[in-house]
């Protein structure tokens, strides 16, 4: 009797096994793409930016006295038109269609986002925010980035002996630096910089210093353009690394001194190695990888951390955009800033990730499992 | 007939590892007799340690049961959960590592003393405390209740671990490699004190090495299980196992290790594995775990079933064995490499 | 000096060691003196914190920064040339290691750098000691990783996590002889590994010193090794070389009571029962050891004469030393239990 009913049985379940079968391939194969390192850092990263754009959009909209009602309300007691009309004009600068269901509105919005369409400059009429944004961050870009890799390179050339000779007086003086140097704020020591240098000894001009290059400039490949331009990001290049410098000198050092112990540096010793290649790629190399870590994911703190240096300065970067923003109420640009600032601080740790590997052989093969 | 105090059946035990299921245990049964000298030997990652744990309810078995006098202790509540806790204990292998540093040795041993309320009143601590080092032989008692940790060297260490392990008047203690980081010439020591516990307190003692002559030592009297990538392949009373090994593992692995005696060890007869990989846990071959690496492979047999630990069909000992063709009672025919 | 035989390939010659540490002087070698011959594996063994693996750091002149040699030499001999180790400048220092004299730590888990490959390391090596012709070094490698059972091709283009403990110990073996050292030093060549890795181990290290021809110092707690792979055992105790002799000589007619606790310390697989017995007491503190003959407080032989006066290391039987006032005792107490 089993035997009767069990061809029969199996017959019936047919389609649905070969349905579920489908499915559980399906589910296999999207498994096996998710567990690919590069497409799951990849697919975080994306879901943090995209968590950060929709909450915007709520904090912007949704929430009692937002900006759009502050906004509506200002125009109205400045300008005296009608109600509708300002909200119109404020809508139209938020990207705000208002006859949508909040629904619509929020996939209106994100799909503007997609197209990099941030809306208008609130204060700035006619000016796209992405526009400022392109305008002022290439400035930034290049002065914080050229503040990380100098800190960078001398951090760890100064780290390494602070390991090799512990204790001694040269660590001793180094270490006091590093400490003052992360401890101090860069925006105490751009303050300091100009009041005691620039105001009290007068080594340099501050005012002749303001914006990104002297006035009458034009900007390309001329000596003239370049050197104006490194002139006015000098300073604040230099807190930059001044402030930077100090937390990699003791990384460097503890890294260092980590490495140092490593059996493979003994016996790297005892091969007869020249001492340049046991302190170049057997402790240099090793020590500097967790680092390569640490620099890639500075990136965008640094960036969010220049702004009062750049208004400090008066250096027309990103930073300095959004203090203005902040201060003539613009929501709109300050929303593309944070945005933007948001999103350099998941790639950069997206790009840590990504690169780790390159530099690791250990993490490139966990990496591809 | 000998009385089981501790009985594994069907235990598997299985860890995850990120994605992957790792079978750290597989289908492990044997029991513990009561006051038997029982010896767990393996190499790394063979499952012994966990089988340890296993056994002092360190752990769940993912499936299969532990009985502990008769009882399974997966039904214990309450108040029969902590006697059972009490009554088996384990003892780690690295001392540093298991006592806390900021301890004295009278407090590590009084505060178990006072939390299960063994004792009654501080004098009472105080002569329990005495009487358990005077136990561990860390004589005169004085020179050692106040010291801390890092005074005590090595064996000491040990002892004091073996001492506080000995609070909760367990009837069952289970040592696991309790004795590979001391040195050479107190390990033995240490050992015979452990030994002498079983007539001085009624504990059966489960000794958990890697170390095939110390396990002899041991369990002369006694029995030793052999364990292999999460399976017990041979158990046996010692003296058969050392004179006369039936699993191929048990054979090759007697035959490797070197003795302290320059002529013997320079005649003995190695024999070679087919292969020197060791499989991954979670890449086990089908069949017998062994059969890649073992010199009697018999292909068609081994690499299909799944050895069952059984007496061979000739067999006049006792030992039990997993391996296909002594089941079926061939004779091993060593291959040619 | 000229007095070396031409057979010595190494002489320590009364060599005593300090390491200088906040609680005092650490006397870690008292007085050491041994010859190395061509072609023999002479195995120290002793009891962690003997002082073991310091007379072997000592060596190749890689003590730790603390330590300070307060007496003694190191004379290599090499193409009937007597150099002394420890007046080596620091360039003949960077040449005489590895390339004379090569130690293999303990821990091979470690020993590589592991942002490099095997080959690059293996040419780091040989370019250090002026090999230039890439193909040459490769050619040479190969046939050593060949030599210690490895698949070559496959193992010298890998990273080092890519291979076992096993397989990595095997490595630093091949790289240890890559440049055809006339010493080579193993620290515990096989602790730490599985039984048939290190059975591995052993035959692989027997088949390399038979086709390479060089000396070994192996320094270990295990005695089964030292029985199987030495020609000499020398026994340290304290920073003391206590006894020194044949394998034979060692295992079966020691005369130091101190060799004997240790050999009748150590379980056996034979078929009989083991009677043994551990050596009472513990290692003494080297900082402030005990005076006299240092083993004295742990020794059942031990005389007035113990406490007071140090033995020296004298021969006992043809090659045979041994430091101890009580030989003959130790050799009469054995017969009787026999």
């Amino acid at each position: 009797m089993l035997n009767d009913q069990q061809p029969l049985a199996t017959n019936r379940q047919l389609p649905a096994t070969n349905m579920s079968l489908m499915a559980a391939q399906l589910y296999d194969s999207l498994l096996k793409i998710y567990r690919n390192y590069t497409v799951r850092v990849f697919l975080q990263a994306i879901i943090t930016i995209w968590a950060v754009m929709t909450l915007t959009f709520v904090l912007v909209r949704l929430m009692p006295g937002n900006p759009v009602d502050v906004l509506v309300e200002q125009i109205l007691t400045n300008e005296g038109i009608s109600y509708q009309e300002a909200y119109e004009r404020v809508a139209a600068s938020f990207n705000i269609d208002s006859d949508a269901t909040p629904l619509d509105q929020y996939f209106q919005w994100l799909g503007d986002l997609l197209r990099l369409d941030l809306g208008i400059s609130i204060t700035s009429p006619g000016t796209k925010v992405i526009d400022e944004i392109a305008r002022f961050l290439p400035w930034t870009v290049f002065a914080v980035g050229s503040g990380l890799l100098i800190s960078f390179v001398l951090g760890i050339f100064a780290g390494m002996p602070m390991a090799y000779y512990r204790g001694s007086k040269l660590d001793h003086i180094l270490s006091f630096f590093s400490s003052f140097s992360t401890g101090v704020p860069n925006y105490i020591w751009g303050l300091l910089i100009i009041i005691v240098p620039g105001i009290a000894w007068r080594w340099f001009d501050i005012g002749a210093l303001r914006g990104t290059y002297d006035a009458g400039l034009t900007p390309g490949l001329n000596a003239e353009f370049i050197l104006s331009a490194l002139e006015h990001a000098a300073l604040p290049v230099f807190t930059y690394v001044i402030a930077i410098l100090g937390t990699w000198m003791l990384s460097m050092k503890s890294s260092t001194t980590g490495v140092l112990n490593e059996d493979y540096v003994n016996v790297a010793e005892a091969r007869g190695l020249k001492e340049r290649t046991v302190i170049s790629s057997y402790v240099g190399r090793n020590a500097a990888l967790p680092l390569f870590t640490q620099l890639t994911i500075s990136i965008g703190f640094v960036l969010s951390s220049g702004v009062v240096v750049e208004e400090i300065f008066v250096y027309w970067g990103i930073g300095h955009h959004l203090f203005q923003s902040i201060t003539v109420r613009d929501y709109t640009s300050l929303q593309g800033v944070v945005l933007l600032l948001t999103a350099a601080i998941v790639f950069s740790n997206l790009f840590a990730d990504l690169t780790y590997g390159l530099l690791d052989p250990r993490v490139r093969v966990s990496g591809e499992k | 007939m000998p009385e089981p105090i501790i009985e594994l059946q069907g235990v598997y035990r299985d860890f995850k590892k990120g994605r992957e299921v790792v079978p750290v245990l597989q289908d492990i049964n044997f029991a513990i007799n009561k006051l038997e000298f029982l010896c767990l030997v393996g190499e790394s990652g063979c499952g012994k340690t966990t089988t340890g744990k296993i056994i002092c309810g360190l752990l769940p078995p993912s499936s299969g049961t532990i009985h502990f006098e008769g009882q399974d202790i997966a039904t214990l509540r309450g108040a029969e959960k902590r006697r059972h806790r009490r009554n088996v204990q384990i003892i780690h292998q690295d001392p540093y590592a298991s006592l806390n540093p900021t301890q004295t040795v009278s407090e590590m041993l009084g505060y178990p003393l006072l939390a299960h309320r063994l004792v009654n009143g501080r004098r009472g601590t105080d002569s329990r405390v005495k009487e358990l080092l005077d136990l561990v032989d860390l004589t005169p008692v004085e020179d050692f209740i106040d010291k801390y940790p890092h005074q005590l060297s090595g064996g000491q260490r040990q002892r004091v671990s073996i001492a506080r392990a000995l609070t909760t008047e367990p009837s069952v203690i289970v040592a696991d490699e309790s004795v590979s980081m001391v040195d050479v010439s107190i390990r033995i020591g240490l050992l015979q004190m452990m030994m002498d516990l079983r007539d001085r307190l009624n504990v059966t003692i489960v000794f958990i090495t890697h170390d095939l002559a110390l396990a002899k030592y041991f369990a002369w009297d006694g029995r030793i299980g052999v364990m292999y990538l999460g399976r017990l392949v041979e158990i046996g009373a010692t003296q058969q196992i050392i004179a006369a090994p039936q699993h191929p593992y048990t054979k090759v692995l007697l035959s490797a290790i070197p003795e302290p005696d320059p002529q013997k060890t320079r005649s003995k007869q190695h024999i070679q594995l087919r292969s020197e990989d060791i499989p991954r846990l979670t890449e086990l071959p089908p069949g017998c775990s062994f059969h890649p690496r073992c010199p009697w492979y018999v292909p068609g047999a081994c690499d299909v079933a799944v050895p069952q630990l059984a007496q061979p069909a000739q067999s006049l000992v006792d030992t039990k064995v997993a391996c296909v063709p002594l089941e079926r009672g061939d004779k091993l025919v060593l291959h040619d490499s | 000096m000229s007095d070396l035989s031409p057979e010595t390939v190494l002489r320590v010659d009364d060599l005593s060691i300090v390491y200088r540490t906040d609680r005092g002087d650490v006397r870690a070698t008292n007085n050491v003196s041994f010859d190395l011959k061509r072609g023999e594996a002479m195995a120290l063994i002793g009891e962690s914190g003997s002082g073991k693996t310091t007379i072997s750091l000592a060596l190749i002149r890689k003590l730790p920064k603390n330590a300070v040699v307060t007496n003694g030499h190191i004379l290599y001999q090499h193409k009937n040339k007597v150099q002394d180790v420890l007046g080596l400048s620091r360039r003949q220092l960077r040449g005489f290691r590895w390339n004379d004299c090569a130690m293999v730590f303990q821990g091979a888990q470690n020993a590589f750098n592991p942002v490099l490959k095997i080959r690059k390391q293996f040419e780091d090596t040989a370019r250090a000691h002026g090999w230039t012709d890439k193909d040459a070094i490769r050619k040479r490698a190969l046939s050593l990783l060949e030599l210690v059972r490895l698949d070559p091709e496959r193992v010298y283009e890998s990273f080092p996590h890519e291979l076992s403990g096993g397989m990595k110990q095997r490595t630093l073996l091949a790289l240890g002889v890559l440049l055809n050292p006339q010493v080579v030093i193993l620290d515990e060549p096989t602790t730490a590994l599985d039984i048939l890795t290190q059975r591995a181990i052993i035959d692989v290290l027997n088949d390399m010193q038979r086709q390479l021809l060089f000396s070994i110092i192996f320094i270990s707690h295990d005695l089964s090794l030292a029985a199987e792979m030495a020609d000499t055992v020398a026994t340290v105790y304290a920073g003391e070389i206590v006894e020194i002799g044949g394998v034979d000589d060692i295992f079966y007619r020691s005369l130091h009571p101190y060799t004997y606790g240790l050999l009748t310390s150590v379980p056996t697989l034979d078929h009989a029962q083991d009677v043994l017995q551990s050596i009472p007491g513990s290692p003494p503190n080297l900082i402030a050891p005990p005076s006299g003959c240092k083993f004295h407080p742990r020794c059942s032989f031990a005389s007035d004469q113990c406490q007071v006066e140090g033995p020296l290391l004298e021969l006992g039987r043809e090659t045979h030393l041994a430091a101890c006032w009580h030989k003959d005792r130790l050799l009469a107490s054995r017969k009787e239990v026999v």
